[in-house]
């Protein structure tokens, strides 16, 4: 009887439903909702060290580690600076991320097929190559003694005098730390903005193009007018995206902060300080990384909401109206 | 206006040759129309002209000015697409001031320009709306409208009539027509229909496999066919066109003989064309006409004729009989061509052998 009515179940439309979402849905509660409620609730314990045991069912202060948070938020010089770096990279970034996809995406579209299969994939060089190799690369690049690539290269030519810590130097702060942090990661970021605008501009009908040129378009007016607003739709889809991923984004960071190549606060952002808080030796504060980690998720939730309402998201869903 | 040449015109894509050799004259004012199957080099014609390819060998002028090398933006032409290319984010308004706006026109003349021409094809209460709330019909004005409204010395359509209905082309065939007669605008029309070709046309070039194979007005390219792609690509049902054999400088078709007053080689092979509107199906032979017998195959009442098939010798041909005309498949008959109506053409080379 019970194999009768799984049968009927599966072959109603509410069957059908749930035997497609199911695998989606399965995904995103282990690996999304599950870890997300998980992380709430540590939030609201006083976990640390991971003594599971004595702290995870003590909900006796729950609010505890948001006022602690604020508290270093507010009083706390370095946290400060874990703010105020988050936030110029996050912006940073995000421009870089855009404007340089779609410049490239732009220059690829209007240059020869062969160049632009060979300029596209240098640009995804970056995105290929390994985390660890990848900032290797620019850990060498950046370096501090005379050895640094980039060092070596300005003494050659008399530009410096003695070697430059870019990213530690307190002269250069917090502008050396910054700059270093949007470089490594705006190089890896934009050619996920490149290969959408791309394909994005080469679906756009040739005829429509064509019609450009023949009606008096420059170059310049071609892509003002034609080709930006036709893929207005995969910039926002693009700029949420990236802001999204680039408030969320660690790996190169701790990276460079641990080699010691940038500055250890002004080159922190938000999820690297979640990440150290919950699991390096010198915290191990899981209660309160959690609380951080909370606050990301809203504040993420509530800047891509912004963003889609500013670029107009609703108006993409409006269905058409059709022919009249 | 201008009169649009193509000097000794090549194009190659890669290793294939899409156009060769093209030497052709678009005369001032008149509407030309570009006849030929897809894949024939029609298109890259238009687009040449457009300034949108660059010939891989030749030159192209209008008038006296050579715009080989011009950029489409220099070159002031008009062009209208098959799917209409018009900008799906701007309103038809802002679609047909597109062109001005490029040249920095003053907005009142901008304004000024729109409303007339929008005026001339009936679009004036479709200015604010996007593209995709048009119908196939609306959306082809507004892109003709902004092919117009910078006034180009010469209007290039692309088979523009392609994608609408089947009674939506013909009534816009004639106010294309019309329009292009008023304006008395250079017109180079792009198409695969033969019928509109002949509608259209001052003068029709066929074009077959990027070599030119006629240049004339519709009335010598349907009554004159240079070679046998020419007669078998116009006219609607197309030429019947059959191979016969030569003997003692007679023609011998499905077991009839046929002398026809003009010079032909003692022997050999021979194609014999006919178009289905110039023969007749009769009981007998008629005097002055080359007889041959048959047996009807199919008859076909389309109302205002009747097409008939006929088997001749093995072979089916075309005869349109009027709508009185009574047979039934099985019949046999005689397909009676009067002797001036007979085009013959060389087999091998595909020309026409003048009689």
């Amino acid at each position: 009887m019970g194999a009768e009515r799984l049968r009927s179940f599966l072959t109603s439309r509410r069957g059908h439903l749930a035997f497609f979402l199911a695998p989606a849905l399965t995904l995103i509660t282990i690996f999304y909702l599950v870890p997300l409620i998980l992380s709430i609730y540590i939030s609201l314990t006083p976990l640390k060290y991971w003594q599971l045991n004595r702290y995870l069912t003590d909900l006796s202060h729950p609010l505890e580690n948001y006022y602690r948070l604020f508290y270093l938020v507010t009083h706390h010089p370095d946290i400060g600076k874990v703010v105020i770096t988050t936030i110029v990279f996050t912006g940073l970034t995000l421009v870089v991320n855009v404007v340089g996809g779609l410049l490239l995406a732009l220059a690829t579209y209007l240059m020869e097929e062969r160049f632009s299969l060979f300029y596209r994939t240098l640009w995804l060089l970056p995105r290929m190559t390994p985390i660890a190799v990848y900032s290797l690369l620019w850990y060498y690049f950046f370096h501090g003694s005379r050895f640094g690539i980039l060092n070596s290269i300005l003494l050659s030519l008399g530009v410096i005098h003695k070697p430059v810590w870019w990213g530690v130097d307190e002269k250069l702060l917090p502008w050396g730390a910054w700059m270093i942090l949007v470089y490594v990661n705006g190089l890896v970021g934009v050619s996920f903005g490149m290969i959408i605008f791309y394909s994005a501009l080469r679906s756009i009908p040739r005829e429509q193009v064509m019609a450009a040129r023949v009606d008096g378009a420059t170059t310049t007016q071609l892509i003002r007018y034609v080709l930006i607003p036709s893929i207005k739709w995969h910039i926002v889809f693009v700029t949420v995206w990236e802001l999204l991923s680039l408030l969320t984004t660690y790996a190169h960071i701790f990276l460079l902060v641990e080699w010691g190549l940038i500055d250890k606060w002004w080159g922190t952002t938000w999820a690297l300080f979640v990440f150290n808080t919950a699991f390096t030796a010198q915290a191990l504060d899981q209660g309160l990384a959690a609380a951080a980690a909370t606050v990301l998720v809203a504040i993420g939730l509530v800047l891509g909401l912004i963003t889609l309402k500013i670029m107009g998201f609703k108006e993409l869903m409006i269905e058409p109206r059709g022919e009249l | 206006m201008v009169e649009v040449r193509l000097e000794n015109v090549t194009k190659k894509f890669g290793r294939v040759v899409a156009l060769r050799d093209i030497n052709l004259r678009f005369r001032d004012g008149k509407f030309t129309v570009v006849l030929g199957p897809s894949g024939s080099g029609k298109s890259t014609l238009l687009y040449l002209i457009a300034g949108i390819y660059k010939p891989t060998r030749g030159r192209i002028y209008f008038d006296d000015k050579d715009v080989t090398n011009l950029p489409p933006n220099k070159r002031n032409v008009g062009l209208v697409f098959q799917n209409y290319a018009l900008y799906p984010h701007m309103t038809v308004y802002e679609n047909i001031a597109f062109p001005l706006k490029l040249r920095k026109t003053p907005q009142r003349k901008i304004d000024e320009k729109v409303h007339e021409v929008a005026k001339l094809l009936h679009i004036e209460e479709l200015l604010d709306r996007y593209p995709h709330q048009l119908s196939g019909g609306q959306q082809q004005r507004v892109a003709l409208a902004r092919a117009l409204v910078k006034e180009p010395a010469v209007l290039l359509l692309d088979e523009p009539l392609s994608n609408l209905d089947a009674l939506l082309r013909v009534k816009i065939r004639a106010e294309l027509k019309k329009l292009q007669e008023q304006l008395g605008i250079t017109a180079i029309y792009v198409t695969h229909d033969q019928a509109e070709a002949m509608a259209l046309a001052d003068e029709i070039i066929v074009i077959h496999r990027g070599v030119i194979q006629q240049k004339a007005p519709p009335k010598k390219i349907y009554e004159e066919p240079a070679n046998l792609f020419v007669a078998g690509f116009i006219g609607n049902p197309p030429t019947n066109l059959l191979k016969a054999r030569l003997v003692d400088g007679a023609i011998e078709l499905g077991g009839s003989r046929i002398t026809i007053p003009a010079r032909l080689p003692r022997d050999g092979y021979i194609v014999v064309g006919f178009r289905p509107e110039h023969a007749s199906v009769d009981a007998e032979p008629l005097e002055n006409h080359a007889s041959i017998p048959g047996e009807v195959y199919v008859v076909e009442d389309m109302g205002k004729e009747k097409i008939l098939t006929i088997i001749i010798g093995g072979e089916m041909v075309k005869v349109i009989a009027p709508p009185t005309a009574e047979f039934k498949p099985g019949d046999k008959v005689y397909v009676n061509i009067p002797y001036r109506r007979i085009m013959l053409f060389d087999p091998e080379t595909g020309a026409r052998i003048e009689a």
